[in-house]
């Protein structure tokens, strides 16, 4: 079914509901290089991005409660119906993974700093890396696909998330391995398997905004389900 | 009188200066609606009280329903929206033939109650329409007592004659109303006295008094204030309990809230039937969306 | 955000639209106040010349209720009557007219001659011999004594007291010098008076203008509207109902209504040779009556009853014939429970117009024959009758000076009665127009 916003009858909900798509996005904007830049400070071990990653956490608790607002008020003055109604529910259900996506963010600028303050950058990087790039496509893809109301990239990046599970699993094997040859680096180990942890957390939401996405569009709601599970 | 002349042209001058962006955007969704009379959902269901198929309905030349084939179940309160003049208060009035009354309203396809034709050369309107009472858009009480109001229909019907057993017919159905403790004690006052929605339940109390066992409601709350609308959806959905409802509103909240079904009307078509929730989270017809969203009505 | 307390500034179209706006301001208003005046100008207008009419009417006719009358001494002497006893057979025989003359003799011995006593004797009016029958009649112990009475006065004589006595200017033609001496000499002594008219109101009409009166006149009125009442009303109110809440809206129910508003519109005298032509050459019907009378003022009333009682109906809110018709009523429970009551009182009120013009008609009443002269007061609606609009219209033809006076006096009879029929009708539709 295609998707029309812009042509309710009053102009002003159209622009409510545009509004509120566009806030969600820019957020989702946000949220997105704020992950890039946690990860450069961390490879870097750059102190002063991890330091303002952590201030534009503040920024994006700020937007979800803005974005909350603005849902309610919609709700509360135009009683959405259908598309409307759903478009109101996936913003402020994406609007909550965005800002746990923005926490583990936070989580991993943490970590960045406590490496700088250590002086050196933490073995199992490469690791890192990987389920990083894959963790921000798939949040760059998730967001894309919401901006297009398109299921088939909703579905194909939600597929993703299966291999940065995988990835991550094979990643935490890997570190356990490190500390169990070297006992010193279990506390460094841990962190890392902290930075990992989050990212993998990363994925997940990046998949629950494209669940959202199918609801938005096609109407049912296919969290906790086999088909989001299997896929 | 040049002078007189400019300024009218330049009065008019200014009214087409004003913003003309009031005109509907044409939409594209209108042109997806196709040739085509099915209906999308469940329009039909077992031990349905009232059953329609294949209902045409023409004033004189001109067709205001086509082809609507639609199943109201026994104690269910099915709701019909739709845009102005999309048939659905016609459609309703065929149930209780209230059509009959205009000129020209001529009545295609098979409609039963309990499985007896309601139209028919041998059907008389008059048993029919005790058991299909109806409650009009505007509060219509008979310009007599609030007593007489309520007793007029088992009066004519020769239902109750005894002053008893008409005053416990009058009294059970006010309750039933929930306007017995309102009115009580001045049942010989005109019943056009009450405020709107006690009115509007007056001839609720009038609709039931004959124990009917459907009611047909044509936007019974348009004329209302919330509160009155509240109390009277609330009634409805207590009488649900013994009768079977069918009703037309302009209010989709009012549709989403009362009824356990919906149905969309759209140009004399039924466009969808599905359970309420379904239709108002996830509609199944890009024109039923398109209304319950605002696009256009 | 703008401050709510100072307004924008306004835009150059805006100034533009409220200079125009006060420029014309002026004319506006002067073009409403000459509206205004011109309403009031009418309303005055209507109001005067319904004063002038009422103060002409009243001025000319209230004469009328009053007649004068000459105080005699009559003496009931049993050999001048020619009786010796009173009963009714006696009576018929008896000779009153030689008692008045003696007791005018009596009072004015001067008059002698021939023409002289004549003139003498007519100063009484012709009734007079009657009223002392009357009065001999009701009191037969009277015979062989005198007695003092007042009798009515010769019309010529109630003329010249009402107009030309009191400022002596004028000089009436009718009159002898002899005469208007007598008549002086009366008043001076008091013998001659203006009392009461009460023959006006119990007498028929009269070549004589102090024995005529309307009452056979208005009880002819009365009971033709009595007929045109008891036909027209419920004829006109079912047509009304079956075309309103019955008949099919085809092409024969428009030419029916179309029809219905050009009889409305018919000549009233065309219905009169109807009438004339139907009830009585056809039917056979008593040229003169009440009845046929009634007849042709029903033809007459109809449109006007149907067309206002369909107004009446047309009133009634639909949404009562739908909440009727939707708790099962049938058809013609729904109009005589609810439509019929909500509409009665327009009803009425075309019915009292209908009645209102038909006792003003006089044209075709003439072709049925109630233009006859009647004397006698009608006692059912076959007697031969008149109605007051005739009689006016009689009275106004005939050349005696005091018919001019009755003449007015007859059309307040016919305002009255208008007036009580009108008050009447919006007394009863206030009865029965409950407010709901």
């Amino acid at each position: 079914m295609e998707m029309h916003f812009d042509q309710h009858i009053s102009r002003q909900f159209n622009e409510d509901l545009e509004g509120l798509k566009t806030e969600m996005l820019e957020m989702g904007g946000l949220v997105t290089s704020q992950v890039a830049d946690a990860v450069e400070a961390l490879a870097n071990a750059d102190s002063a991005l991890a330091e303002s990653v952590l201030e534009i956490e503040e920024e994006i608790d700020r937007r979800e409660l803005n974005l909350d607002e603005h849902a309610t008020l919609i709700i509360a003055k135009r009683q959405p119906t259908a598309s409307d109604l759903r478009m109101v529910m996936s913003v402020i259900r994406i609007a909550r993974d965005l800002e746990r996506v923005g926490d583990e963010a936070g989580k991993v600028a943490k970590m960045a700093l406590a490496f700088s303050e250590a002086g050196s950058a933490p073995r199992g990087y490469t690791e890192i890396r990987h389920i990083a790039d894959a963790v921000r496509n798939m949040l760059n893809d998730a967001l894309d696909a919401y901006t297009r109301f398109d299921v088939t990239a909703a579905m194909d990046t939600l597929a993703k998330d299966t291999q940065v599970d995988m990835d991550y699993s094979s990643a935490v094997r890997e570190m356990i391995t490190y500390m169990m040859e070297d006992p010193r680096s279990i506390s460094r180990g841990i962190n890392v398997l902290w930075i990992l942890r989050a990212l993998e957390r990363i994925g997940d939401h990046a998949k629950n905004i494209c669940e959202q996405v199918v609801y938005l569009v096609k109407g049912t709601d296919i969290r906790h389900s086999s088909n989001s599970n299997n896929s | 009188m040049t002078a007189t002349t400019t300024i009218t042209t330049t009065v008019l001058d200014v009214g087409e200066a004003a913003p003309n962006s009031q005109k509907p955007v044409e939409h594209p969704i209108m042109d997806t609606l196709t040739q085509s009379t099915e209906t999308v959902g469940q329009p039909l269901c077992e031990s349905a009280t009232l059953r329609m198929r294949h209902v045409n309905v023409f004033y004189a030349e001109t067709q205001a329903i086509f082809d609507v084939s639609l199943d109201i179940g026994r104690n269910e309160v099915v709701a019909m929206i739709g845009p102005s003049g999309c048939g659905k208060s016609t459609f309703l009035r065929c149930l209780n033939r209230m059509n009959d009354t205009i000129e020209g309203c001529r009545v295609e396809g098979e409609l039963t109650l309990d499985g007896e034709a309601i139209y028919g050369p041998k059907v008389d309107v008059v048993p029919l329409r005790a058991r299909v009472g109806m409650v009009f858009q505007k509060p219509n009480p008979f310009p007599k007592t609030i007593y007489e109001n309520v007793a007029y229909g088992p009066k004519i019907h020769g239902i109750a004659s005894r002053r008893a057993d008409l005053d416990e017919i009058v009294e059970t159905s006010l309750q039933r109303a929930g306007l017995w403790n309102e009115v009580k004690d001045r049942l010989d006052k005109p019943g056009t006295g009450l405020s709107g929605g006690q009115q509007q339940r007056l001839c609720i109390a009038r609709a039931i008094a004959v124990s009917p066992e459907v009611i047909l409601m044509d936007e019974p709350c348009s004329a209302l204030d919330p509160i009155a609308t509240a109390r009277i959806e609330e009634l409805i959905g207590e009488l649900s309990e013994n009768y079977t409802i069918a009703m037309v509103t302009h209010s989709m909240q009012q549709a989403a809230r009362v009824s356990q079904r919906t149905a969309y009307f759209h140009l004399g078509k039924l466009v969808e039937v599905n359970d309420t929730e379904m239709v108002f989270t996830n509609p199944q017809h890009p024109l039923t969306e398109a209304y319950i969203t605002g696009r256009f009505g | 955000m703008t401050n709510p307390t100072s307004p924008a500034p306004l835009t150059d179209k805006q100034s533009q639209v409220r200079e125009r706006i006060a420029q014309r301001l002026g004319s506006r208003h002067r073009k409403e106040t000459m509206f205004r005046l011109m309403g009031i100008m009418s309303v005055t207008f209507g109001v005067l010349v319904v004063l002038v009419l009422f103060t002409d009417i009243i001025g000319k006719g209230h004469g009328a209720f009053v007649q004068s009358a000459i105080e005699l001494e009559v003496d009931y002497d049993p050999q001048v009557l020619g009786i010796d006893s009173v009963s009714p057979e006696t009576l018929a025989l008896a000779n009153f007219d030689a008692v008045i003359r003696r007791a005018l003799q009596a009072r004015f011995p001067d008059a002698v001659g021939r023409n002289n006593r004549r003139a003498l004797f007519s100063l009484v009016s012709s009734s007079a011999p009657y009223e002392l029958q009357q009065q001999l009649q009701e009191n037969p112990q009277l015979l062989g004594q005198k007695q003092i009475l007042w009798f009515t006065a010769d019309d010529d004589v109630d003329t010249y007291v009402k107009l030309f006595a009191d400022n002596k200017r004028g000089h009436f033609e009718r009159l002898s010098e002899q005469k208007v001496a007598w008549i002086q000499q009366l008043l001076d002594s008091g013998e001659l008076k203006k009392r009461f008219n009460t023959t006006f109101f119990t007498n028929g009409d009269s070549r004589e203008p102090e024995q005529a009166g309307i009452r056979a006149a208005l009880v002819g009125s009365l009971l033709t509207l009595l007929v045109t009442l008891a036909l027209s009303f419920p004829i006109g109110v079912s047509a009304a109902i079956y075309l309103e809440e019955f008949a099919p809206k085809n092409r024969w129910t428009d030419i029916i209504e179309v029809n219905i508003n050009n009889l409305a519109a018919v000549p009233s005298i065309v219905f009169g040779l109807l009438g004339l032509a139907i009830f009585i050459n056809f039917f056979q019907l008593p040229r003169s009556a009440p009845l046929v009378g009634g007849l042709v003022l029903t033809l007459m009333t109809l449109p006007t009853i149907i067309i206002s009682s369909r107004a009446a109906l047309k009133a009634v809110p639909p949404s009562i014939r739908e909440a009727a018709l939707g708790m099962g009523a049938s058809r013609m429970q729904t109009v005589l429970h609810h439509v019929l009551p909500l509409a009665m009182p327009g009803m009425l009120t075309g019915a009292i117009i209908g009645m209102a013009q038909a006792l003003g008609e006089t044209a075709p009443l003439l072709m049925v024959g109630m233009v006859a002269f009647i004397v006698d007061v009608p006692g059912s609606i076959t007697d031969p009758s008149t109605v007051l609009p005739v009689q006016i219209f009689l009275w106004a033809d005939s050349p005696e000076r005091a018919f001019v006076e009755r003449t007015s006096a007859a059309i307040m009879v016919l305002l009255s009665v208008l007036i009580l029929m009108n008050t009447s009708a919006v007394w009863l539709r206030k009865k029965l127009e409950r407010r709901w």
